[in-house]
């Protein structure tokens, strides 16, 4: 019960994508613990590919598994148009803010 | 499996889906349009159609063909499930729940039955008047098999291509995403579902590998050639299916053959890209069981097991979310149906194991050999874990019993012109199937009594300042070893005097007689209280309460009543959790043994012999407790030894002591029916059979209590005679 | 076997005949499950004379009934040769078992119906319900029991609520 209510924010940068994926696997694994509120910011990913969709479902699979509260937030227009063309935003569920350019 | 045992999974599941529907219209009644709501009934009538199929039963198939239409059409939003609607479609249930029956008890419904024949045609032609004329008046009398649609092509208009990426296809720099949008330049990706059952478990996940697949609805005007091309670089190591636009169903039911996932699986995303409609998938689904039955590849059995375990999520995918169908197919992954003569068989053999468990034991403890003592100690260990996991087996919810009343409760208040709603809590609470299966009745007498006379008219409601709906609730809850259920109304409560005044013209109270309310209300409950006189002038209650608490009490259960006179009646029956086996508390007395349910034990005393407990009471911790010997109770004139035990019990706020001679302890503790011949044994719960195979009593510990605290309470009031 | 042993056969009837207090007593001894040479039974407390107490018969307990207390005598005395005769009566759609107390089992005699003739009007000590007809042998008379009277399920229930404590 240590870890209760932790809450954590983890930036995903640059590419998501077949280049990067070992690694970041490796991030995503060790960020996701149980009982623990995870969010990932996907504002600054200016590429994602299918592997980096792969990792997303993974990261997502894992949580639900373990029991930590996955979250993905603030996603970035290349984000936003793979999540379209390849119909998984509502596996994702999370809301999408399209252009918060008001503020 | 032979089709008899198929048949009567066929009957059994009906039986629970037309209830489900029912509850279903019932809700409609409350939230018209609940899209959540028409699709259970919607997947109830589909279902019981396709397996009816399956045993040539044209009638039920023909028939719930034209309701399922309708249905298609309250879905689509043409139609709207208005009063009128709702009551229809609750005669068609009852239709469908007796031409089930007719099947259950083997008739031939290749032509129908007399008695059922008008209603069945009048039905038809109802639910008709809700379709298009162009969707055939005649279909019901049709006695073919519904078989549209396999000569013509399906409704879609776009392509549909269906991919599996192999393994390596993003290792050789080709990325999916690049493909979706290269089609996008010369055609429109109408939708795309994603198919995500290859992905790994985190940790044989590979990074770099592609478990992706996607079903995708693509409209364009390109040849196939074109979209061929597009996969081009990933064909050599990737599934690949291009579908024209108005396929086939028997070309569809290829490409969910070809594809390897599971076939109910892949229909649902067919669906959820708008590819195939529901009624197409049905279609292409009929095709594909019939294919099999003529190749007779798998017995009849396995198909209407997977047919009926897997279509309803099939429909259900078309519109409910994602996560609700995951959910449904766990639980019904999860789920065996049993035989309950078997559980009952297995119940009993269990029983009979901790018997002779109990006889092993007590003979290597009279033999004294140590280690046949510690043997038999871990055999009964083994023994009673396997009572503690078989005897949950039978336990069932009761929440299906209490939805029932729905339909009761809304049938009776149109009857009786009141306005009544019921209310439901602790639907959840388990127990015994057999205690359910007899409660119904009990519960459906108090029920109506609770409309009847306990909800006053709405325009006396009104003039003692109460909304003018009636309401009625069932509630169950678990408390101390038994089970609660209440039957509650907030109608005009029951007039304690009027009870005596008619209690004292039966000439069932001794003039003078004086009794506590509590007693008073509980007059209603006794045989010759009420008769065939008009009732209504006592707010009606006690009509045949007699025979509610003669069924309550052969449960082992008690009946009590509170009520405020202007607020309503509350009905508490209060039952064993299990018909089966219990822990108990084993006391001797003399030759004989009783045993006490143990967890109405409270603690154990001894009984200083000096310390006289005059007019049966004793004193403990500072308070009177009503105390008994269990030898004058029971009428043993053996010698009482010099020390004895007090055994304090207690349940319902309840407490008592029982003087015994001897405490022997913990003992598992199998209860054998109890003969009609010992019914009206007052004290008797029931026998259980000793390790050394003597018949101990069961002592009925809430009727003892009853007897001992109502004297206690007022020991110079004479008790009722019954 | 020759035509008249046939037609005996399938005429004459088997019947377990009893003695309890100087009478002769038979029952239809299809209805006779097995025959208890000892009387090991676990009293009920607060039960009619009718009712004596429960036995343990293969896991199953069977009530045990005093067959003179419910002929309106009083409680058969206990001794060395007094038998439990455990018949088989319908409960509803299924059989139910009960012990009897008798002083002695004497022997399974053939029937003839023709042998059997009508309750005597006056002179038994027994409900005439309670008897389907005697038989004469010798110098005694049998009486044949109308079991479902006799060990009506309701009836010995019920006597429990008229005449208990």
């Amino acid at each position: 019960m240590s870890s209760d209510g932790l809450y954590r924010i983890l930036p995903l940068e640059g590419g998501l994508n077949i280049y990067s994926a070992s690694e970041n696997m490796g991030l995503l694994l060790h960020a996701l613990a149980p009982e623990t509120e995870l969010e990932l910011d996907l504002s600054a990913l200016d590429e994602i590919d299918c592997a980096g969709l792969q990792l997303l479902i993974m990261a997502k699979h894992e949580a639900q598994r373990i029991g930590c509260d996955l979250r993905l937030t603030n996603h970035s227009p290349a984000v936003i148009e793979a999540f379209e063309l390849s119909g998984l935003a509502s596996f994702f569920g999370d809301p999408i803010l399209i252009k918060p350019t008001s503020e | 499996m032979d089709m008899d045992e198929v048949l009567k999974v066929f009957i059994a599941e009906s039986q629970e889906l037309l209830q489900q529907m029912e509850e279903a219209l019932l809700m409609l009644e409350h939230a018209p349009g609940d899209s959540d709501t028409i699709n259970a009934i919607f997947r109830a009538a589909h279902t019981i159609k396709g397996s009816a199929g399956l045993f040539g039963l044209d009638a039920i198939v023909a028939f719930t063909h034209i309701a399922e239409s309708v249905l298609d059409r309250v879905r689509s939003g043409e139609l709207r499930f208005d009063a009128e609607l709702t009551a229809l479609f609750l005669q068609v249930r009852d239709h469908l729940g007796e031409l089930v029956r007719l099947v259950d008890e083997g008739i031939d419904l290749s032509s129908l039955p007399a008695e059922v024949q008008p209603l069945h045609t009048q039905l038809g032609d109802c639910l008709s008047r809700y379709l298009p004329s162009t969707d055939s008046q005649s279909q019901l009398r049709a006695t073919e098999r519904i078989e549209r649609g396999h000569e013509h092509g399906l409704s879609a208009d776009h392509w549909h291509i269906s991919l599996r990426f192999g393994p390596d296809t993003l290792r050789n720099g080709m990325d999916p995403l690049g493909l979706f949008r290269y089609l996008n330049t010369f055609g429109r990706i109408v939708s795309l579902v994603p198919v995500l059952d290859r992905m790994p478990a985190a940790a044989e996940m590979d990074p770099e590998t592609c478990y992706l697949g996607f079903e995708v609805a693509f409209y364009s005007d390109a040849d196939k050639a074109t979209i061929d091309g597009a996969f081009e670089f990933v064909r050599e190591d990737s599934l690949i299916r291009i579908l024209p636009p108005h396929s086939k169903s028997d070309q569809y039911l290829e490409l969910i053959r070809a594809l390897p996932e599971e076939d109910m699986r892949l229909g649902e995303i067919l669906m959820r890209c708008g590819t195939l409609t529901a009624t197409e998938l049905q279609e292409v689904l009929h095709t594909q069981v019939q294919s099999q039955q003529r190749a007779e590849t798998r017995p009849i059995g396995q198909v209407l097991m997977e047919e009926s375990l897997v279509q309803p999520p099939v429909i259900a995918a078309a519109l409910q979310k994602q996560q609700q169908i995951k959910d449904n197919r766990n639980n019904e992954n999860n789920l065996i149906r049993v035989d309950a003569s078997k559980l009952d068989r297995l119940i009993d053999l269990v029983g009979e194991l901790i018997i002779a468990g109990a006889g092993a034991q007590m003979t290597a403890q009279r033999c004294g050999h140590s280690e046949m003592q510690e043997a038999t100690e871990v055999l009964s260990r083994l023994v009673e874990e396997v009572r503690d996991s078989a005897l949950p087996l039978r336990m069932v919810q009761i929440g299906a019993t209490f939805n029932r009343f729905q339909r009761v409760v809304r049938d009776v208040s149109r009857e009786i012109s009141k306005d009544i709603a019921l209310s439901i809590s602790g639907g959840e609470t388990e127990l015994d199937k057999t205690v359910v299966e007899r409660i119904t009745d009990p519960l459906t007498h108090l029920v109506r009594n609770a409309m009847d006379h306990g909800i006053e008219p709405a325009d006396k409601r009104m003039a003692n300042a109460k909304p003018a709906q009636g309401r009625v609730w069932l509630n169950a809850f678990h408390d101390a070893g038994s089970i609660v259920i209440e039957v509650g109304d907030d109608g005009g409560g029951l007039d304690p005097q009027r009870i005596l005044a008619k209690a004292r013209e039966r000439g069932m109270l001794n003039e003078g007689q004086q009794l506590a309310e509590k007693d008073v209300f509980n007059l209603i409950f006794e045989p010759g209280f009420s008769t065939a006189e008009q009732v209504s002038n006592l707010s009606g209650r006690g009509v045949g309460m007699d025979v509610v608490k003669r069924n309550i009490t052969a449960l082992r259960g008690t009946i009590d009543l509170d009520s405020k006179l202007g607020q309503g009646t509350t009905v508490r029956i209060r039952l064993p959790l299990t018909l089966a086996i219990i822990d108990g508390f084993l006391v001797n007395v003399g030759q004989a043994s009783y045993v006490i349910p143990l967890e109405l034990v409270e603690e154990c005393i001894e009984l200083n012999s000096d310390e006289p407990f005059e007019r049966g009471h004793l004193e403990l911790r500072g308070q009177m407790l009503p105390v008994v010997r269990l030898r004058e109770l029971f009428e043993d004139d053996s010698p009482r030894p010099r020390r004895e035990s007090v055994v304090v019990v207690h349940q319902a706020g309840l407490r008592a002591g029982l003087v015994v001679d001897q405490l022997l302890g913990e003992f598992q503790t199998v209860i054998k029916p109890l003969s009609k011949v010992f019914s009206a044994c007052p004290g008797l719960g029931g026998f259980t059979i000793l390790g050394d195979g003597t018949v101990a009593l069961i002592l009925d510990i809430p009727s003892l209590l009853g007897q001992l605290t109502r004297v206690s309470e007022a020991p110079q009031r004479a008790r009722i005679e019954a | 076997m020759n035509e008249a042993a046939l037609e005996t056969e399938k005429s004459t009837q088997q019947y377990l005949t009893f003695v309890l207090s100087g009478e002769n007593y038979a029952v239809d001894s299809l209805s006779v499950r097995e025959i208890l040479e000892y009387t090991r039974f676990t009293p009920v407390p607060r039960m009619p004379a009718t009712v004596r107490g429960a036995i343990n018969l293969r896991g199953s307990v069977v009530p045990v009934i005093d067959l003179q207390a419910r002929f309106g005598g009083s409680r058969t005395e206990l001794n060395k040769r007094t038998c439990i005769i455990i018949l088989d009566v319908p409960d509803e759609d299924r059989q139910q078992s009960l012990g009897v107390l008798v002083d002695a089992v004497s022997a399974v005699r053939e029937i003839d119906p023709e042998e059997i003739q009508p309750a005597p009007a006056f002179g038994s000590h027994l409900r005439s319900e309670f008897i389907t007809g005697v038989v004469r042998m010798g110098e005694r008379f049998i009486t044949l029991l109308a079991l479902d009277q006799v060990l009506d399920l309701e009836a010995l229930g019920k006597s429990a609520n008229s005449e208990g404590s």
